[in-house]
């Protein structure tokens, strides 16, 4: 997101949280997310793909809630009603990608999309194909195994969107029906913007449903809740039990409201588009790590590369907030200091809090449940500290390799899993036998002091592997950060 | 009933999950995001809530967000009993 998109972003909040009466709301909600998301996806160099991939993530959002949207069992009136609201929903959206490939026709003002949209009879066959799924799905919603393998076919487009060689490879092939030369395939060809928050989205409504705890819907209400243009590109993961209480509630912008927000906005702007960006011209990277041999230098970069990746991805998540406020939807926190914590459980508590918590509902805790009522007469067949270490290393393993399947993304992973993993062992060892300090204030506070720094620095040196590219570098780095 | 199911909860987590049977904690304490019970023992906790009281606490509703204090807890297992 640019400081354009942002102005344009701001003032379109503020006329939407000013004027739109509860009855347009959501219409100018699910217009401007949709609007958004054509908008800010990057220009690709697969001919009519950064058309088509804003066009399936709508395609999937749309068949998830075919998929979990209940069925019969309301009353008649109000399902009727509830049917047409969502045909007229179904057919602004149709509507709405239909006259963004439109205007391919409207030099010189074309486009929306970063080039030109592919000719608006590929658009109307994918449109119908698209409305066919649509209409099959809802014969079968609420279907455990149909939820299931959409949750499958979610999680491997993930992956193939992850790896670098699947990537490359599902370019090689789009290029190859497109009639354009494999030989330049990239995996950059893939950049589908907001899919990995998508499918968080996604899966979290599929889990739910099946679980029986997804709230009724109407399509329009599920879509704005997907593509809600604030958090689409960098989050928060929101639960739609809780946004679509926001959603519902009355809300026109009073100044209460919009000075609160605006002033999430600046903090926002400030820590992304000031502090992030200067830190970056010295945060550590693959360049500067090989030319920098003073030791004392290579700590600056480092130290400069924790704050900017903090500064970064805290000031979206501000400006998310800042927009959201605007527009009456209090989306979720995702950080909380989190370098000023004493130890890697409350840094995992504070950092992309949003994510952490969807891993611990829908991976760790069941795994952990699973594994501790694996019993022996009464009590658990599998030792304690081994529990622990398989579910904190593996849920850690998952959130590193969240960002990319590679090596480097891997050992970070592992280096904050170990790293709870020890914390967890230390504390359960250490809490009563130093239960003493809290008789003692003061040193108390020393050691809580120690504790912080000891831990930003495990956290930092976590860097290293998560901004170098390969493990080679990572480690001869690390060994160069303490004089070797 | 709260208060018996706040005593109940308080020396559990005091005896079996800091072990610090003398630690007292308060009902208003703030037990999840202070720390205080980590990821691995909150599993643990709802599995004892489910043996001891019958109330089943959902995978996902396991955050602050739900409850985060032995005050709320108590009131969400009185809700659901």
């Amino acid at each position: 997101m640019s400081l354009s998109h942002l102005l344009v972003f701001v003032i379109l909040s503020l006329v939407l949280g000013r004027i739109a009466s509860a009855r347009w709301r959501g219409r100018f909600l699910l217009a401007a997310s949709g609007l958004a998301m054509y908008w800010l996806q990057p220009a690709i160099p697969i001919r009519h793909l950064d058309f088509w991939l804003p066009t399936a993530t709508l395609a999937l959002s749309v068949l998830v809630w075919a998929s979990t949207a209940p069925g019969v069992e309301v009353d008649e009136d109000k399902r009727c009603l509830q049917q047409r609201q969502n045909r007229i929903t179904a057919l602004t959206l149709g509507g709405l990608v239909l006259v963004i490939a439109l205007l391919r026709y409207t030099q010189p003002l074309c486009c929306l999309t970063p080039t030109i949209p592919p000719a608006v009879h590929q658009v109307l066959l994918a449109l119908a194909l698209a409305a066919g799924i649509g209409w099959a799905a809802r014969r079968i919603s609420g279907r455990r195994p149909w939820l299931h393998a959409l949750t499958l076919f979610l999680l491997a487009a993930f992956v193939v969107l992850k790896s670098e060689f699947l990537a490359q490879a599902a370019s090689s092939g789009l290029r190859l029906l497109n009639g354009q030369p494999t030989a330049t395939a990239s995996a950059l060809d893939l950049r589908w913007l907001g899919f990995s928050y998508v499918a968080f989205r996604l899966i979290h409504s599929l889990r739910d449903r099946l679980d029986g705890r997804l709230p009724e819907l109407s399509l329009e209400e599920f879509i704005i809740y997907i593509l809600f243009f604030p958090a689409f590109t960098a989050g928060p993961i929101d639960r739609v039990q809780r946004f679509i209480q926001d959603l519902r509630r009355p809300f026109r912008l009073g100044l209460e409201d919009a000075l609160a927000a605006g002033r999430r906005l600046l903090i926002g702007v400030f820590n992304k588009f000031v502090l992030a960006d200067f830190l970056a011209i010295i945060a550590l990277n693959a360049v500067n790590a090989t030319q920098a041999h003073a030791t004392g230098w290579l700590w600056i970069l480092l130290y400069a590369y924790a704050f900017r990746i903090y500064f970064d991805f805290a000031g979206y998540t501000d400006i998310a907030i800042g927009l959201g406020g605007l527009l009456g939807i209090r989306l979720p926190e995702n950080f909380d200091h989190p370098y000023q914590k004493p130890n890697p459980t409350l840094f995992w508590n504070s950092w992309h809090m949003t994510l952490a918590q969807w891993l611990r509902g829908y991976y760790f805790n069941p795994l952990t449940r699973s594994l501790r009522m694996i019993k022996q007469g009464q009590s658990s067949l599998l030792p304690l500290p081994l529990i622990i270490f398989i579910g904190q290393v593996t849920t850690m393993l998952f959130i590193g390799l969240w960002h990319g399947l590679t090596w480097n993304f891997a050992i970070w992973g592992l280096w904050h899993g170990l790293g709870l993993f020890i914390h967890n062992r230390y504390a359960d060892w250490s809490r009563p036998r130093l239960a003493w300090l809290d008789e003692r204030p003061g040193l108390k506070r020393l050691s809580e002091l120690g504790s912080v720094l000891l831990n930003f620095h495990f956290v930092t040196l976590g860097w290293v592997w998560f901004a170098l590219p390969t493990p080679a570098l990572a480690w001869q780095t690390l060994l160069k950060l303490f004089g070797g | 009933m709260n208060n018996e199911t706040i005593q109940v909860l308080a020396a559990h987590i005091a005896t079996h999950i800091i072990k610090q049977p003398k630690r007292v904690i308060t009902p208003d304490e703030k037990i999840l995001s202070s720390g205080l019970i980590d990821s691995f023992s909150l599993v643990d906790l709802s599995i004892f809530i489910e043996e001891h009281f019958g109330v089943r606490i959902a995978d996902t509703e396991l955050n602050p967000e739900t409850f985060d204090t032995l005050a709320q807890l108590a009131g969400l297992i009185t809700q659901r009993q």
